[in-house]
């Protein structure tokens, strides 16, 4: 079409460089992102520092019942072993730890000296991101199938008995269940040894692709994801139960049925796909819950992973592990948003990101 | 039947589409609604059959059953619906769920009454043609685009554009006539339009209209037209019939339904229209229409009329045959055509004598 | 002429800031006079509602003035700024959304009534409550004024909206669509119930609709603004604009119409538009807005310049047009003929 600029709008703004960059989906993206680390980050940082004790008080209070020592001694000794300096102002230490930040370290951990909380991290990360995206994985493909399947059979007994269930399911909060199905399976039914379980591996096998390796992950993580499962599959059963059968009252779902195409395709790529969508921007919320409710849950079943880390650390007054932690937690929340929106605005043409004016 | 004269010459009368005696009532918690009541029709080859009647006359609800399309709640309680293809008829409702499928759409294809979101919003317009000639066991891609391609521009779009193009990026004209592209993608032989211009704008609805005049002409196919804008009607289809309560009261020719309009609703529809041109008094038909669960004995119509007599209160009146193909339902069809007089008098001109 | 009842000078409304503003009425110049009958027409999105609103106040234009008995209603304070609101009145298109389903009818004119001082007590109200529904043929007012929207048709829906608007005794009522989502057969009743309470009342009425052929009929006695994207491109009596349609965009309009009149509608002569899409209010065509579909563009005039409201010279309609080579000339030629 012949359009030029019109002559009657709006002057345009002044659009400099700057504003071109900002307005640049990707670095817009990225300056929200670490905004929000940022404040995370800082709001972390005193929130812990505003806990009753520090790191010294605890272990002088630990080597005091310990070895009998006076407090004096006690604090000295403590203070030597810690790289913790009490006396340094908390805005010098925060300062001085956004400085190491930057240059992507997150310190050593005050308590346990010498240990880098980035190797700690390393350790135990992994697991809880193996063992919450799995949970989380299983229940989104699960609730997704059953919400579906009782959308098309709505108002049935089954639809009404699964709706029940699931808004019990929904209704009770993860670490619930996970004391639960700990009471139940492990101490009154004894189907699992809840002792041999701790760790995420057994003792003694040393980690590779051998099947006992592989048979004693999927032992140990099995529990916690057992509670993953069934602490999040109620809200996705109920709410693709209801975007589908919003989906299902939709026109071109009717004009689908009237252009002859099988069963199988409407439900799929018709019904399916279209109900899912609202479902992916769950997801993102669903990851940072998960995540944080693991602290519990890690604990629960004294599951190695960065929950349990988190909870050790909190005892300790570890200030620097606990603040990598929830660093840590932070970035996989942002990252896991970030994530689910590329994926649903590639699954929904109508959310188009690059380009956007 | 014998060969009748249309304005656009002689028109071979082939049947495709014969509806018996079609009845169809809702469940509903007061009782059945009887959407549709007794309705017969023929519908022949090239031809397009306007049906048009107020809000709630059953029009939706006759043409769904003809697809077998109708709600759960809604069931054919009596009639027949033949469909003839090269001479062979078929029973439509006695089809298999699985024949009833393959019956659809590239039989007797349905475009929606309100059909801005005809299109799945996820899938480009390319793949859901596709999808639509594979279900039919069309399955040749090189077939389907050129046809695709054809299509979109026998109803002028930019074919290249628009075969690429997700559902929101089309306006609600063009995304119309991509779904009319649709409608014939499989060569039907019957396309049941539903308010096909409704919520569209005058100029583009005046498209639409061009586009589906030339896409008949091009592919013979017969039209079923629903609509209660009469203006559309008088422009679009060759026969009419008027629904009222669930029941067809009037049908005949175009120029037999609007210049020789023998029941009273008919005439009181033609009475409330504005015209652009001429100016002649409007007169809106008193009352509301009749509840479906309970309706008025006798004639439906009679609390509304007002030529209403005893025997309308009591008695229904038969769809009677008054020549050349020309239907009423009506007991003084005689005082209807004393009081249609003035109706064109302002100046229009009568062509038929 | 007496000082309009209500004008607009370069009057614009634009949704949205900076970059992202939507200019969706654009330097408006329209005058409704006192007890006229005034059509606003144009297709879907052209501003109609949008002018209804800043008519009736509910919404503030973005720049001009908008005058209410020749005094700019901006400067308008207190008493004088609340009779204004009270004299003009809107009824919406959807009579579904706008009754709050949970009050009676009774309760929908009660409010407005007392709120405004038009009752003293409950006792007058439901005298003055009576009245209106007479008024608007909603009888018997006893068996109405009980019920809940829900249990009322569409139509009847339309009647208590219209009887609401009554409430506050206006002197102008703008009716938005309020006859498109009822029947064909009812919407003539309730036309002509507005047109006689015009006459009893004293109203000035906007009557905005997308249907030409229902201005023609309703307006027949007073005048038609046609708008297109944002401006108004024809205003004048309707006898005029729809029997000697001047701009070419009010000619395509009427010329695409079909017509419930077999014989005419097939022998009609169609204008055919150069292009099919409308342009987005985002990005408006230089000049003229009409230019890349208009049938009687003329290339290096109609796309520098936006034309201006103004008369036709020589021609036998008194109506004002945006069209330059129309005011200018005074013909118009085809594209490439
Ligand atoms: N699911 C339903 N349950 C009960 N009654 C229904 C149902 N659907 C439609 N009806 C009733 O059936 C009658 C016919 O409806 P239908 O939709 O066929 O009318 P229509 O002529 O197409 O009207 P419109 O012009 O408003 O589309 C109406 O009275 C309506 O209330
Ligand atoms: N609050 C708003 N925010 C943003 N845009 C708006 C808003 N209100 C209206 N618009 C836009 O302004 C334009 C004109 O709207 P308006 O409702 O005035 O049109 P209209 O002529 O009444 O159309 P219709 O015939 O469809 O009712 C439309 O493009 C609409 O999308
Ligand atoms: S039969 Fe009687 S009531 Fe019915 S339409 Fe004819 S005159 Fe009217
Ligand atoms: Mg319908
Ligand atoms: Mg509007």
């Amino acid at each position: 079409m012949q359009t030029s600029k019109t002559l009657t709008g709006p002057p345009p703004l002044e659009s400099g460089w700057l504003s071109r960059v900002v307005s640049s989906y990707a670095v817009r993206t990225l300056l929200q992102a670490l905004l929000t680390i940022w404040a995370v980050v800082t709001f972390t940082f005193f929130l812990i520092r505003l806990m009753p004790g520090n790191p010294i008080d605890v272990y002088v209070g630990f080597l005091m019942n310990q070895s009998n020592l006076t407090y004096g001694e006690a604090l000295q000794q403590a203070a030597s072993q810690f790289s913790f300096d009490p006396n340094a102002s908390v805005f010098q230490q925060y300062l001085g730890y956004l400085g190491d930040l930057v240059r992507g370290d997150l310190g050593t951990s005050i308590t346990s000296t010498g240990t880098q909380v980035v190797d700690q991290i390393a350790r135990f990360l992994p697991w809880t991101l193996f063992c919450v995206g799995l949970g989380l994985l299983i229940s989104f493909v699960l609730g997704m199938t059953i919400g579906m399947l009782i959308a098309y059979y709505r108002n049935s007994v089954l639809d009404t008995a699964v709706s029940f269930f699931a808004s019990v399911l929904g209704a009770v909060p993860d670490y619930i269940w996970g004391l639960l199905i700990l009471v139940v399976f492990g101490v009154q039914l004894g189907w699992f040894n809840i002792g041999e379980l701790r760790g995420t591996y057994d003792p003694g096998l040393t980690p590779g692709f051998t099947p006992a390796f592989i048979w004693s992950v999927v032992r140990h993580a099995f529990l916690p994801v057992l509670v993953y499962v069934i602490g999040t599959l109620g809200s996705w059963i109920l709410n693709m139960r209801s975007s589908t059968t919003s989906v299902l009252g939709e026109d071109y779902v009717n004009v689908a049925r009237a252009r002859g195409l099988t069963p199988g395709r409407i439900a799929t790529t018709y019904v399916g796909r279209n109900a899912a969508l609202p479902l992916f921007t769950l997801l993102a919320v669903n990851i940072g819950l998960v995540i944080g409710g693991s602290v519990i849950i890690e604990e629960l079943f004294v599951y190695k992973g960065i929950g349990s880390f988190l909870f050790f650390s909190i005892s300790q007054r570890d200030y620097t592990s606990m603040q990598g932690v929830f660093l840590v937690i932070a970035v996989s929340v942002v990252v896991a948003n970030i994530l689910a929106d590329l994926l649903y605005s590639s699954l929904d043409p109508r959310v188009r990101i690059e380009g956007e004016r | 039947m014998t060969g009748v004269t249309t304005p656009q010459g002689p028109v071979e009368r082939v049947p495709v589409l014969e509806v018996e005696n079609i009845s169809v009532a809702y469940a509903a918690a007061r009782g059945a609604v009887r959407a549709v009541n007794n309705v017969s029709f023929t519908l022949h080859k090239g031809e397009a059959l306007a049906l048009i009647g107020e809000s709630g006359s059953g029009k939706t609800t006759l043409a769904l059953a003809l697809i077998r399309m109708l709600v759960r709640a809604a069931k054919v309680t009596e009639g027949r619906v033949r469909y003839v293809k090269n001479g062979a008829a078929q029973d439509v409702l006695g089809l298999s769920e699985r024949e009833i499928r393959r019956f659809r759409w590239s039989e007797c294809a349905m475009v929606f009454q309100g059909a801005q979101n005809a299109f799945n919003p996820v899938l480009r317009l390319s793949e859901q043609f596709s999808d639509t000639a594979r279900a039919h066991g069309k399955g040749d891609r090189a077939w389907v685009k050129r046809r695709t391609l054809e299509l979109f521009k026998l109803v002028r779009l930019d074919p290249e554009r628009v075969y690429n193009a997700y559902p929101h990026e089309l306006s609600g004209g063009m995304k119309q006539r991509a779904l009319l592209a649709l409608g014939v993608l499989l060569d039907p032989q019957v396309v049941i339009l539903d308010e096909p211009t409704t919520a569209l704008d005058i100029l583009t609805q005046r498209a639409i209209i061009d586009v589906l005049a030339e896409m008949q002409d091009r592919l013979g196919f017969s039209i079923i037209f629903i609509s209660h804008d009469l203006a559309l009607a008088a422009e679009m289809a060759d026969r009419v019939a008027t629904m009222y309560a669930g029941e067809i009261i009037e049908t005949g020719t175009v120029d037999d339904i609007f210049y020789e309009p023998l029941h009273p609703y008919t005439l009181g529809l033609l009475r409330s229209v504005p015209r652009l041109s001429g100016s002649q008094d409007l007169i809106s038909i008193p009352g509301s229409p009749p509840d479906l669960i309970s309706p008025p004995p006798g004639c439906k119509f009679h609390p509304r009329c007002p030529f209403a007599s005893e025997r309308c209160r009591s008695e229904a009146p038969p769809l009677e045959d008054f020549g050349a193909g020309h239907l009423a339902a009506c007991w003084h069809t005689d005082r209807v055509v004393e009081a249609r007089q003035g109706l064109w008098s302002d100046g229009a001109v009568v062509t038929r004598g | 002429m007496s000082t309009p009842i209500l004008e607009f000078r370069r009057v614009s409304r634009s949704f949205g800031e900076g970059r992202a503003a939507v200019p969706v009425l654009r330097n408006v110049d329209l005058s409704v006079n006192e007890l006229e009958f005034l059509c606003l027409v144009g297709e879907s999105g052209c501003g109609k509602t949008t002018t209804g609103k800043i008519l009736s106040g509910l919404l503030p234009p973005t720049g001009g003035r908008v005058l209410f008995e020749g005094q700019d209603v901006s400067t308008l304070k207190g008493e004088a700024y609340g009779r204004y609101r009270r004299a003009v009145q809107i009824v919406h298109q959807d009579p579904y959304a706008s009754l709050n389903p949970t009050q009676s009818i009774f309760d929908i004119l009660r409010y407005p009534l007392l709120r405004h001082g038009f009752a003293k007590n409950h006792k007058q109200a439901h005298t003055r409550a009576s009245e209106l529904l007479e008024l608007v043929g909603l009888t018997p007012t006893a068996d109405v004024i009980g019920k809940y929207p829900h249990q009322l048709s569409g139509g009847q829906r339309q009647r208590v909206s219209i009887a609401r608007a009554l409430t506050t005794q206006p002197k102008v009522i703008v009716a938005d669509e309020a006859v498109s989502m009822v029947d064909v057969s009812i919407r003539i009743s309730i036309l002509k119930t507005l047109m006689k309470m015009r006459e009893t009342l004293g109203l000035t009425i906007v009557f905005i609709t997308h249907d030409l052929a229902l201005a023609k009929y309703f307006a027949w006695e007073g005048r038609i603004a046609v708008m297109y994207l944002g401006r108004v491109v024809e205003v004048g009596a309707t006898r005029d604009v729809t029997g000697r349609p001047q701009h070419p965009y009010t000619k395509t309009l009427l010329s695409a119409i079909p017509e419930p009149d077999p014989d005419r509608t097939r022998r009609k002569e169609q204008l055919s538009l150069r292009s099919e899409d409308v342009p987005s209010l985002t990005e408006l065509p230089a000049g003229c807005t009409f230019h890349p579909r208009c049938p009687f563009f003329e290339p290096g005039r109609c796309d520098r310049e936006e034309p201006e409201l103004e008369a036709v010279p020589r021609a036998e309609s008194d109506a004002r047009v945006a069209c330059l080579p129309l005011t200018e000339d005074g013909t118009l030629r085809p594209y490439g003929g």
